[in-house]
């Protein structure tokens, strides 16, 4: 544990650092809690406002009321959400169909000592498994394989499509609670 | 015309290459004749509802195709302890297991070879797909837990719209009793006004 002197020491030395101070250091900085972006704001991009606003139009109908248009505009935003989440499950497959795989596998410390080896000793460096070449020729097979190596995303995005599910259920009854949907329109 | 309208606010359910768009609008065409939905979110209800039938049905065409691509392995597998002689490391059949278990696909004859072989050991063809049920247990088990949730999710949606459809319901009876007793007010009031012009 770092004593009282440590911790002072700690702190004079993090007033000194301010942080990037380049264009680029600070674009890039500005990415560091960046993940995945399925949590970001959904009005992030001009066309998601665009179809943001003519959905919560849809919903409130003509109502001018403040309320109104506020519920209406967190039931749009859960349903882009529900989409944003499908769109990204599909993306996924398709990449894995493509590629064979989403990430290059690590090679292992056996596998680099066996590498390092084999260059020392003048022999055939051996050649990287090509995941492309391990996946099925011929559907469904291969979306298949797709599918089954994607697995553990996609049941995490299942989590986020649920939660943007509940929140649209929840938005749309706090709606009504506030006013009456004209089936008539 | 309504209903186009609708449906190009609501974002498009992104296929797989290799899926059918036109299967797709024809469950999404089923759903709708039956729920019958009214209005922009009994329509987002229901497009949930597709998109969550359309992914189980992706899932559940995946599990059979797992089973049925673990077959070679689990056929080849299997046939390694069965076809070592007393004295003989399995690694000695491997050849052997791999070119039967190839075969078993094309080859009635190394088909029929492969069953006699099993029945020596009381075993059938159901043994080649516990088999492969076993090796793809890990899978398959991810895939049971994705379809488990899709489903409650689906019965969830449908629940939502039952349970949309009676809070409007209620919202109508409580907006019609409103309606009434204001007329009933009205009456009174006029009744009075009638009574104060006669006195």
């Amino acid at each position: 544990m770092a004593s009282e002197r440590q911790i002072a020491a700690n702190r004079r030395n993090a007033r000194k650092s301010t942080g990037p101070r380049s264009g680029a250091g600070r674009k890039r900085a500005s990415r560091n809690a960046y993940r995945h972006g399925l949590t970001s704001s959904i009005t992030s991009t001009a066309a998601y406002a665009k179809q943001l606003a003519k959905l919560v139009r849809e919903i409130a109908g003509d109502s001018k009321d403040t309320i109104v248009l506020e519920r209406a505009r967190a039931i749009a935003q859960a349903e882009l959400d529900l989409a944003r989440v499908r769109r990204a499950k599909v993306a996924l497959i398709e990449r894995a169909s493509a590629f064979g795989e989403l990430d290059p596998p690590q090679l292992t410390v056996t596998q680099m000592i066996r590498f390092v080896n084999a260059f020392e000793r003048g022999r055939p460096i051996p050649k990287p498994i090509d995941a492309l070449a391990t996946m099925p020729s011929k559907e469904p097979d291969r979306s298949a394989e797709a599918v089954r190596q994607v697995l553990p995303e996609l049941r995490k995005l299942d989590r986020y499509e649920r939660r943007a599910a509940v929140r649209r259920h929840r938005a749309v009854l706090d709606f009504f609670g506030g006013m009456r949907p004209d089936y008539n329109r | 015309m309504r209903r186009t309208n609708e449906l190009t606010l609501l974002p498009k359910l992104p296929l797989l290459i290799t899926e059918s768009a036109d299967e797709f609008d024809a469950l999404r065409d089923a759903f709708e004749q039956e729920i019958k939905p009214r209005g922009i979110i009994e329509q987002m209800y229901v497009h949930d509802i597709c998109a969550i039938v359309w992914e189980i049905l992706r899932l559940r065409r995946c599990k059979v195709v797992i089973i049925n691509s673990a077959f070679r392995n689990a056929l080849q597998s299997l046939l390694k302890p069965v076809l070592r002689q007393p004295g003989q490391y399995e690694y000695q059949v491997e050849g052997e297991a791999e070119a039967l278990a190839q075969a078993w696909f094309t080859d009635q004859e190394a088909k029929k070879q492969v069953s006699e072989i099993l029945a020596g050991f009381d075993l059938d063809e159901s043994a080649i797909e516990a088999e492969a049920i076993r090796r793809s247990s890990s899978d398959l088990e991810l895939l049971d837990r994705m379809l488990t949730s899709l489903e409650s999710r689906r019965n969830k949606a449908l629940g939502c719209v039952a349970e949309y459809r009676a809070s409007l319901a209620q919202q109508l009876r409580e907006s019609a009793e409103r309606i009434i007793d204001r007329k009933g007010v009205l009456r009174l009031e006029d009744a009075a006004s009638e009574h104060s012009t006669a006195a």
